[in-house]
């Protein structure tokens, strides 16, 4: 003992030294290697949830670039005015002038107008009367493509030579009803009870799909031979994009200053945009269904860990035995965790992108993953996983080195 | 004059209401080479644990190289381990599919010391230990007395004064059992201090200091020899 005793102040007390970062994961990483098909099964599950919430965000991203792309290419400036219900409660009618009235009014680019003319339209005369196919029959200006958008695939549009005699423009769906695919001089069809040449057809027109299912003849032909009262049903009005709000809030009184308020105004793009928000609503439930899926995947890398833990009982103890501090095992643990969530984040952002590339491909849209949901999916899979690992990595550090060597 | 490597004096371990240890005195020098003997349950990997840090004393005081072992943290213990004591098994604990390289590289890996000298260092023990042809190989390629080797090239690599031996020989046939302990001579004789417990009389008869224990006291030592104990 008297030895001892001086001897004991020129030791200096051991310190443990600190692994690299480059150890500590090839450490994590080695308890992974070894277990290749149990890693990729959990992995797996962390992977499906965050594939399922990268898709459903970049699916619903996607689409909504689709729709401002769409919203860019049609333009969000037009608006519509047509007559609502009078105070009494019959169908009201514009006034006669109310598409002089609207073009003067300020920042107005252009004014176009339909008009509904009770009217039906067959394929030929044999067809029985009620099969209209749900295809209206309007008067149009002349001047309507150039305000609406519309694009004439095949023919041409109404001029005002064509807008005297029984000619008809029809609207993608009208003229895939009637079965007409090519507008010549021989196509007919058979319009409030004679018969209608068919000079033009039109491209779908998502921002005035009314007009998909439409039969457009001239406005002079509708009034002479079709019954047509001349009141225009809809009017169409281009504005400049400043000020569109404006001028929706005065286009009723503009278009019938005597009944303003049984004029019905509307806004299309507005419609395509609530139709957008309605998606949302089914995207936030699957999004939450990914949410659920995420937290199954980490409680299945936290069962992983615990079995891992139990299993390498005599590797604890062997790492104690070469030096390892609690610490020490602990990160093991932890970082083996992180690293296996980590991987089935990895795999479920290139899942989950890849599931948006083919949805939306299939789709027709442009592949739009927002950063965010990348960066925040991979964050999301490391929180789980050091959750999932605390647990197992604090009882792998608790275990008594004696302990755990004779599980061995 | 440096301290004994391993100081213990009145030892006690109880597990609960087993005695395991019952007031053991036992120093080891620097540089000696001993068996620790005695019948199944006597105690004898319960004191190795001590000398290994691995457990504290019930009672009693351990004192490793110079360090009283009551006076250091968990943390210190395991850095104490890392830089002074060598461990061999009975089993070998060898992860499975680990090359024998890297498997032996991992005995400096809490020495704080970069990877690539362990595993220079981890080649020259293994070729130390005869096994340069079997670097690359994982356990399941190695016979018994391979992976015994294998785990004593890992409980040197760092040159550590100290090493400690729980039945080296027992799992191996007495051929491979005779060629680890030529090896743990000869790191004896390089002028590591090694304890071997041990089952086999022969064994314990051919080591120049034999510590018989029995119920968890030192029953006979046949002391320390003359000449053998004065290490550095
Ligand atoms: N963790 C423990 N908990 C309870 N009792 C224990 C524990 N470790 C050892 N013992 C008891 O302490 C006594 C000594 O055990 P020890 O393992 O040191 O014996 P041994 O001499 O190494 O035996 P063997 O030759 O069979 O390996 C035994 O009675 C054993 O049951
Ligand atoms: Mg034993």
């Amino acid at each position: 003992m008297s030895t001892a005793a001086p001897s004991r102040q020129r030791v200096a007390r051991p310190r443990p030294a600190r692994l690299s970062a480059v150890d500590v994961i090839r450490v994590g990483g080695s308890g992974l290697r070894s277990r290749p098909v149990r890693v990729f099964l959990s992995a797996l599950g962390i992977a499906i949830g965050i594939a399922a919430m990268i898709g459903v965000v970049g699916i619903s991203t996607s689409s909504q670039e689709e729709l401002d792309r769409k919203l860019d290419a049609l333009g969000t400036n037009l608006l519509t005015a047509g007559p609502g219900q009078s105070f009494g409660g019959d169908q009201a009618h514009l006034p006669d002038e109310a598409v002089g009235m609207v073009a003067a009014a300020d920042a107005v680019e252009s004014v176009s107008a339909v008009g509904r003319v009770s009217a039906e339209v067959y394929r030929n005369d044999h067809v029985p009367e009620e099969q209209t196919g749900g295809i209206g029959v309007y008067a149009a200006r002349t001047d309507l493509p150039r305000t609406v958008g519309a694009q004439v695939v095949d023919g041409r549009w109404l001029d005002a030579a064509n807008a005297r005699y029984p000619c008809v423009v029809l609207g993608a769906r009208a003229a895939a009803h009637l079965g007409v695919h090519r507008a010549d001089p021989g196509t007919r069809v058979w319009l409030g009870d004679r018969w209608f040449t068919v000079v033009g057809v039109l491209a779908p027109n998502e921002l005035v799909p009314e007009l998909d299912s439409a039969a457009l003849v001239g406005w002079p032909v509708a009034r002479q031979e079709l019954g047509f009262d001349g009141y225009a049903t809809t009017v169409y009005t281009r504005a400049e994009e400043s000020a569109v709000g404006d001028l929706q809030g005065v286009l009723g009184a503009t278009v019938n200053p005597e009944h303003p308020n049984e004029v019905q105004v509307s806004r299309p793009s507005d419609a395509l945009a609530a139709k957008q928000a309605t998606d949302d609503a089914l995207s936030g439930l699957l999004l939450g269904l990914g949410a659920v899926a995420l937290l199954v995947g980490g409680v299945g890398v936290a069962n992983t860990m615990v079995i891992s833990v139990l299993e390498r009982r005599a590797e604890i103890g062997l790492r104690r035995s070469l030096g390892a501090t609690h610490g020490q095992i602990r990160t093991q643990f932890l970082c083996e965790s992180l690293l296996l969530s980590a991987l089935g984040g990895l795999g479920g952002v290139v899942l989950g992108i890849a599931v948006t590339a083919g949805y939306a491909g299939y789709q027709g849209w442009p592949t739009l993953v927002p950063l965010w949901a990348t960066v925040g999916g991979v964050a999301a899979t490391l929180v789980i996983g050091g959750l999932a690992g605390f647990y197992p990595a604090v009882r792998a550090s608790r275990l008594p080195p004696t302990e755990a060597l004779a599980a061995g | 004059m440096t301290p004994p490597v391993v100081e213990l004096s009145g030892v006690s371990k109880t597990y609960g209401g087993v005695t395991a240890l019952a007031g053991v005195d036992l120093v080891v020098r620097r540089g000696e080479l001993l068996a620790v003997v005695g019948p199944s349950g006597s105690g004898k990997s319960t004191l190795l644990n001590l000398m290994g840090t691995l457990s504290r004393p019930s009672c009693g005081t351990v004192r490793i190289d110079g360090h009283a072992v009551q006076e250091l943290s968990d943390r210190e213990l395991s850095a104490l381990r890392a830089s002074t004591i060598g461990f061999v098994f009975q089993s070998f604990h060898l992860a499975p599919g680990v090359p024998a390289i890297d498997a032996v590289a991992d005995g400096l890996l809490y020495g704080g010391r970069p990877r690539g000298e362990r595993r220079r260092l981890a080649e020259r023990a293994l070729r130390r230990m005869g096994l340069g042809h079997r670097l690359h190989n994982a356990p399941h390629q190695l016979s018994g007395g391979e992976k015994q080797r294998v785990a004593i090239a890992r409980a040197v690599l760092g040159d550590p004064p100290l090493l400690l031996a729980d039945e080296p020989t027992g799992a191996l046939d007495s051929r491979s059992g005779a060629a680890v302990m030529d090896l743990l001579h000869e790191l004896h004789r390089a002028g590591t201090t090694v304890v071997v417990i041990t089952h086999d009389r022969d064994i314990a008869a051919s080591l120049p200091r034999e510590v018989r224990i029995r119920d968890g006291r030192v029953e006979r030592d046949s002391g320390v020899p003359v000449g053998g104990a004065v290490g550095g």
